[in-house]
């Protein structure tokens, strides 16, 4: 009897595998390099890789020079950024759980200047000691936090009908769509101590996340014009029919459905902030590219180029497949398709 | 009298245990019309699909003008059967980035391989049966659905196939449009092509067919004449389904 | 018929704007006096003072800054066009491979995308630099000299590229393929399902049907997102920098070192991408107008 099911299994698996000539070459030829391929690298992840130069750094890639004794003030942090992201899955059927989600979401921003700069009680901690993934997380949660409100003026001022706001919000949207990030964070660092008035001094992190936020937000406001762009027209027929004023049709329907729409989109903007903050590596931040960089520059570990790669390749998969699965887990809640 | 169609059995299974096709058989000859009947989801579709290998099956065996398939999809032989076996589909499915002309010599010229010359005048031939040569140049969007309908029957006819299937070939259709397709498919009849019709309109099947077949939940409740069938149908399940047709 | 209101609105809207322009720019005039750059461009024809490894015309650093930039601008063009067509080849593999009918490769296609998509770009540069080029510690392929890749680069029938340039059109491209194979398979899954089994039912062969009836179909989904994958990669271009190549932006960066001037370079960088930008785009605008000359018989 297993005989008969193992039999009509492979049956159907060359059915698959096997559909004509040109098939069959392409799968034998395929099989046969991820075998090879395979065999070595597993053979060279056992027995010469030297993963010391990762074990040993743990504390670095994930939170920089922080002070040891203080690294608990991190860590809290990011735990709360875990559970508030839980809550988002699957949040508790409180009713006054969904208004205060949002309030506690922006509030994660000033619990992590607290926990991580100090102040009020906590040893201070200077900027320039934030690295690793902290700094990573710091940067998306802070850029994408500031700048989703200011893409929803942006895409609001494009569809506006004065003249002014139009041309204003286009200008920046389309400017900042055209040049590389790079080039906003470097002259982020560079020009904006330029534009303050003496004596205000912002620190490079800050700097950081303002040229991110700027960069964003121009992404943002696109996303939520193809938001509302697909909204139906019968959508504002009925809202104006009920006598809804301008602003209340924004406020109830087009901010919420378009937002709902450019969900999927939205969340890849998140995802692609969290890959794009290891740009800072070469201009002067040590997140979690940068502390890989500086520990191959460590005499100690040089060469070791492809464990440390690996490592760092395989976080930022994780963190991002993590990141994917909330993002369809949110668009399920809002039913989206 | 050559048998077209000879189909011995065949089921197929969905994942969740449900079947879609539940032992079915049964045998269409030369020159004769065969209509299937019954409720949606009954398995029609699906079971005209397995004629020309857009479905497969789990088991059992279909001889098509001699050619066998069973359980395992052979590309070749399913291959073979496409070039000999037509079918026209309720969306009509027509190319919509080609001109009707195109649409119709698209397989004659790239799997008969014939020459252009050759496929456009019998082509214009056939669109001139239909009464929509005047159509040639245009594109699908620009016709109505029951001339798009046309247009496939012309473009499954351009193989000179032995066999034409037909899903529900009216049903997407406006009613002021549905009689001119089912002239058509009445005309093919009388000339002698071997059809099988999956489709709801009852006077079709009363004039038409030569054999009428009722499936419901994958299973083949009755086969027979027409004259047994709407008068007189042999089980229970065909009565009521009848009785609901007429309401 | 415009209300008082809007037109009040607008003139509020235009003097915040001043407002807040004048006390940037303000301080931005006060901060230049200070450093004592001041802002002109007639540095640029000074004599630029650094070498450079790779330039496609004459250079030489007794060159003017122009020159330098324009050099620079050279390479990046060099490199962007290149990268443009391999990854869309590449591309164009990965996504019929998504859309097909064989499995290992659905597996292979999926994975490499899923890979690419979710690690940052700087990071595979480097793998690709550091490991992929400066790791090689022998020949690692020698075909009779007409075919050589080392650690110094290709060498590909008398042409030879360096390890810089290899590996970031090597990078590039790999990195936006995974992304125009999900626009191209976007594409391609937009089309009807009844289009597919029309022409299998006519005995059409796959490779028939594809080419005939389903791209056609097709390509005016795909456009849009193959400009956009286009615009990224001429933007992520610029991470050239990271493993040594001269691109507009690094020898912008260059420069901004040596001469401090920082709002000059920024604007001469502003425009380049703009006009960039502007190219590629109107590029594929005449691509889609092509494309879309069938699309009006499609509904």
């Amino acid at each position: 009897m297993q005989l008969k099911k193992t039999k009509k299994y492979l049956q159907k698996l060359r059915g698959i595998l096997f559909l004509n000539s040109l098939n069959n070459f392409l799968t034998i030829l395929l099989i046969s390099t991820i075998l090879i391929l395979s065999l070595r690298s597993f053979n060279w992840f056992i027995f010469n890789a030297k993963w010391s130069v990762i074990t040993t750094n743990i504390p670095l890639f994930a939170f920089g020079t922080f002070p040891s004794d203080q690294r608990w003030r991190p860590i809290i942090w990011i735990v709360s950024l875990l559970i508030i992201s839980l809550l988002s899955i699957i949040p508790p059927k409180w009713k006054w759980f969904q208004k205060n989600l949002i309030i506690a979401w922006i509030g994660m921003i000033p619990l992590g200047i607290f926990l991580l700069y100090g102040g009020l009680g906590l040893q201070t901690v200077m900027s320039r000691n934030f690295g690793g993934l902290t700094l990573t997380i710091l940067l998306t949660i802070c850029s994408s936090i500031f700048a989703l409100p200011i893409g929803i003026g942006l895409a609001f001022g494009r569809q506006s009908s004065l003249f002014v706001v139009k041309k204003l919000s286009s200008m920046y949207i389309d400017s900042m769509r055209a040049v590389p990030l790079i080039a906003v964070l470097f002259f982020g660092q560079l020009l904006i101590p330029l534009f303050l008035p003496l004596g205000i001094e912002i620190d490079r992190v800050w700097r950081a996340i303002f040229a991110f936020t700027l960069f964003v937000s121009a992404y943002i406001a696109e996303d939520i014009r193809g938001g509302l762009q697909a909204i139906p027209n019968t959508q504002l027929e009925s809202a104006k029919s009920l006598g809804l004023n301008q602003f209340q049709i924004i406020r109830f329907i087009l901010i919420p459905q378009s937002l709902r729409i450019a969900l999927p989109a939205l969340t890849n903007q998140v995802i692609g902030l969290f890959q794009n903050t290891s740009l800072m590596s070469i201009l002067g931040l040590v997140e979690l590219l940068g502390v890989g960089r500086s520990i191959l520059a460590n005499p100690k570990f040089i060469g070791q180029y492809i464990e440390v790669y690996i490592w760092l390749a395989s976080v930022y998969w994780l963190i991002c497949t993590i990141m994917a699965l909330i993002a369809k887990y949110l668009e399920k809640r809002l039913k989206i398709a | 009298m050559n048998t077209i169609i000879n189909v011995k059995k065949i089921s197929k299974s969905y994942s969740k245990g449900l079947l879609a096709l539940d032992n079915v058989s049964l045998k269409v000859n030369q020159g004769k019309v065969l209509v299937i009947m019954g409720p949606s989801g009954s398995g029609k579709s699906t079971l005209i699909r397995t004629f020309n290998g857009l479905e497969t099956f789990d088991s059992g065996e279909i001889d098509i003008l001699g050619i066998k398939i069973n359980e395992n999809y052979n590309e070749r032989r399913i291959q073979k059967i496409r070039k000999r076996v037509g079918m026209v589909f309720q969306q009509f499915n027509l190319f919509p980035h080609l001109s009707i002309l195109d649409n119709i010599t698209l397989a004659p010229l790239n799997v008969q391989k014939r020459s252009r010359v050759d496929a456009e005048e019998f082509g214009m031939y056939l669109l001139n049966q239909m009464g929509i040569s005047s159509h040639a140049k245009k594109y699908p969007s620009q016709l109505s659905g029951g001339e798009q309908q046309r247009v496939a029957i012309a473009r499954a006819l351009a193989l000179k196939p032995e066999l034409l299937l037909f899903d529900e070939p009216t049903s997407a259709l406006d009613p002021e449009r549905i009689n001119e397709v089912l002239d058509v498919m009445k005309k093919l009849a009388q000339d002698g092509m071997t059809m099988i019709v999956v489709t709801h309109e009852i006077n079709f099947a009363k004039d038409v067919s030569d054999q009428i077949l009722l499936m419901d939940s994958g299973k083949v409740i009755e086969t027979s004449t027409p004259d047994i069938f709407f008068s007189n149908a042999k089980h229970e399940r065909s009565r009521k389904f009848l009785n609901q047709l007429d309401k | 018929m415009k209300s008082y209101k809007t037109i009040f609105f607008q003139i509020i809207i235009i003097l915040l704007f001043i407002l807040l322009f004048g006390f940037l720019i303000n301080n931005l005039i006060i901060n230049l006096i200070r450093t004592d750059l001041g802002f002109n461009f007639s540095w640029l024809l000074k004599p630029a003072s650094f070498a450079l490894a790779e330039h496609a015309l004459p250079y030489s650093p007794s060159d003017s800054y122009a020159w330098a930039l324009f050099i620079g601008l050279l390479n990046s063009l060099k490199v962007i066009f290149i990268s443009l067509f391999l990854s869309t080849i590449l591309g164009t593999i990965i996504g019929l491979s998504r859309t097909g009918n064989n499995i290992l490769l659905k597996i292979i296609s999926s994975s490499y995308i899923t890979i690419i998509r979710q690690t940052p770009l700087l990071l595979q540069l480097m793998f690709w630099y550091f490991v992929g080029f400066l790791g090689i510690k022998n020949n690692f392929i020698y075909f009779s000299n007409l075919i050589k890749i080392n650690n110094q680069g290709i060498e590909f029938f008398g042409l030879s590229l360096t390890s810089e340039f290899s590996a970031l059109i090597i990078g590039l491209s790999v990195f936006t393929s995974a992304f125009i194979g999900e626009v191209i398979r976007g594409g391609i899954i937009s089309v009807p399902k009844g289009q597919w089994e029309s022409y299998r039912s006519l005995g059409l062969t796959e490779k028939n049907g594809l080419i005939k009836v389903i791209i056609p179909q097709a390509l005016p989904a795909i456009v849009p997102g193959l400009t956009n994958q286009y615009l990224n990669l001429a933007k992520n271009s610029t991470l050239a920098i990271a493993i040594g190549y001269s691109d507009i932006y690094a020898i912008n960066d260059t420069i901004i070192n040596q001469t401090g001037r920082a709002i000059e370079c920024f604007i001469i960088l502003l425009l380049t991408f703009l006009i960039l930008n502007l190219f590629i785009t109107n590029f594929m605008e005449t691509i889609n107008k092509l494309v879309h000359k069938k699309k009006i018989y499609i509904n």
